[in-house]
């Protein structure tokens, strides 16, 4: 009986001891996760270059778009300007202007900036109405 | 003795390689916000062109510099260059045009001047500088837009008797001085047998004595023009360029962006030590004053 009582107990502790082992296995599982997880999004992100202009920060796309309406005022060729702003991808010159537009005035861009851009945008759209 | 864990370290580290791939390779940050450094080679040239042609437009040169450097470029007046090169290669000729034309001014730190239009008396002498504007700076912009980000009209008044008392205006209009016509300091005639025959070469220097890649040469002759660039052949030099005349032909050569005119350019008949006689060549020096 006393043989008995104690191969019982060893059969619990090493039960107890799988069960646990297994629990400190997922745990390590899950904190080698969340370590990867962290040094990859966080420490040290996948480096990015070789992108496409969308992927610019509204300011410089709003900036290339001022550049493109500067160059418009003089050049009064809204063909010229919408293949320059075609590198934003496949919305419309003049929704990528008007996008310009909406930020520049949101963000205090200068009056003459805006204005500018303004008229691009005017341009744009009623390039857009004669293709 | 106590057993080490392997179980737990092998666990820890399949679930950081796991954690890693999905960070890196199944879903890594999406790109937003990007700079312009981050750009493609070919988006940073179409950047660049849109940069020359809004200083063609405006003159405002800071600003020009200060969007150059966003593309983070070692040497931007290299870069230009060699742009206006790719650029001349692919027929796009007036693109090329006003990438050279920053090119200039970076090089010379040239500006473009607003003409002011005043609609006082002369008694009032207005001197203004370039009315355009940066657009306002992003908090966190590592750049030197932040450091010119408004509008600064330097007026310098003197003021002795101010008949017209409304405030003056000067116009937006800016007048692009991209630098003084080349004038032709050099042409010599080239009698080296080791040359092709009736070989024109021409070198371009800017103002600051560094060869001009890019620029624009017209060659005309009694029936016929054509037109050829420097830059194409870097081995020799950026500002150089050349072209094979024909005999008994007499050539005149300018530079498409002003200069002085060579007229009456023959190609030479030369002689060897031996007596043998062949044509020679021409070289043709321009700078800008």
């Amino acid at each position: 009986m006393i043989f008995c009582g104690v191969v019982e107990e060893q059969s619990t502790i090493h039960q107890i001891m799988k069960s646990s082992r297994i629990f400190f296995i997922i745990i390590a599982l899950i904190a080698g996760i969340s370590m990867g997880l962290a040094y990859g999004w966080l420490i040290d992100p996948v480096d990015f270059f070789d992108l496409t202009p969308d992927t610019l920060r509204a300011d410089y796309k709003t900036d290339y778009v001022l550049m493109t309406a500067e160059a418009y005022r003089t050049e009064q060729d809204p063909g010229l300007a919408a293949r320059r702003l075609a590198i934003f991808g496949s919305q419309s010159p003049s929704a990528i202007a008007s996008q310009g537009l909406n930020y520049a005035r949101a963000n205090g861009f200068a009056d003459s900036d805006i204005a500018l851009i303004q008229e691009l945008v005017t341009a744009l759209q009623a390039w857009s109405g004669i293709q | 003795m106590k057993r080490f864990p392997f179980d737990i370290l092998i666990s820890l580290l399949l679930g950081l390689g796991l954690g890693l791939a999905y960070a890196w390779a199944i879903s890594p940050l999406r790109v937003v916000d990007a700079d312009p450094i981050a750009l493609r080679t070919d988006f940073k040239d179409a950047y660049r062109s849109a940069i020359a042609a809004s200083y063609a437009a405006t003159g405002n040169l800071p600003r020009a510099e200060a969007r150059l450097a966003l593309l983070g470029d070692a040497n931007s007046l290299d870069t230009l260059n060699s742009q206006a090169q790719r650029l001349i290669a692919s027929g796009e000729f007036a693109q090329a045009d006003l990438v050279v034309a920053l090119a200039i001014a970076l090089e010379d730190g040239t500006t473009l001047v607003a003409a002011p239009t005043s609609t006082t008396d002369n008694a009032t002498i207005i001197v203004k500088e370039s009315t355009a504007t940066l657009p306002p700076p992003p908090p966190d912009l590592p750049f030197q837009f932040t450091e010119t980000p408004q509008p600064i009209d330097t007026q310098v008044i003197e003021t002795q008797a101010v008949i017209n008392t409304a405030t003056p205006r000067p116009t937006r209009t800016l007048i692009p001085t991209v630098g003084a016509p080349f004038a032709l300091i050099a042409q010599d005639t080239v009698c080296d047998a080791t040359l092709p025959d009736g070989l024109l070469q021409v070198l371009i220097f800017n103002s600051s004595r560094r060869q001009i890649a890019g620029a624009r040469i017209i060659i005309t002759w009694a029936n016929g023009e054509e037109q050829f660039f420097t830059g194409l052949k870097p081995e020799i030099g950026n500002g150089y360029a050349d072209y094979s005349m024909s005999p008994n032909t007499t050539y005149t050569v300018l530079l498409a962006s002003g200069s002085d005119i060579a007229s009456e350019l023959t190609a030479p008949t030369c002689q060897t030590p031996s007596g043998e006689t062949f044509l020679g060549g021409i070289k043709l020096t321009f700078q800008q004053p």
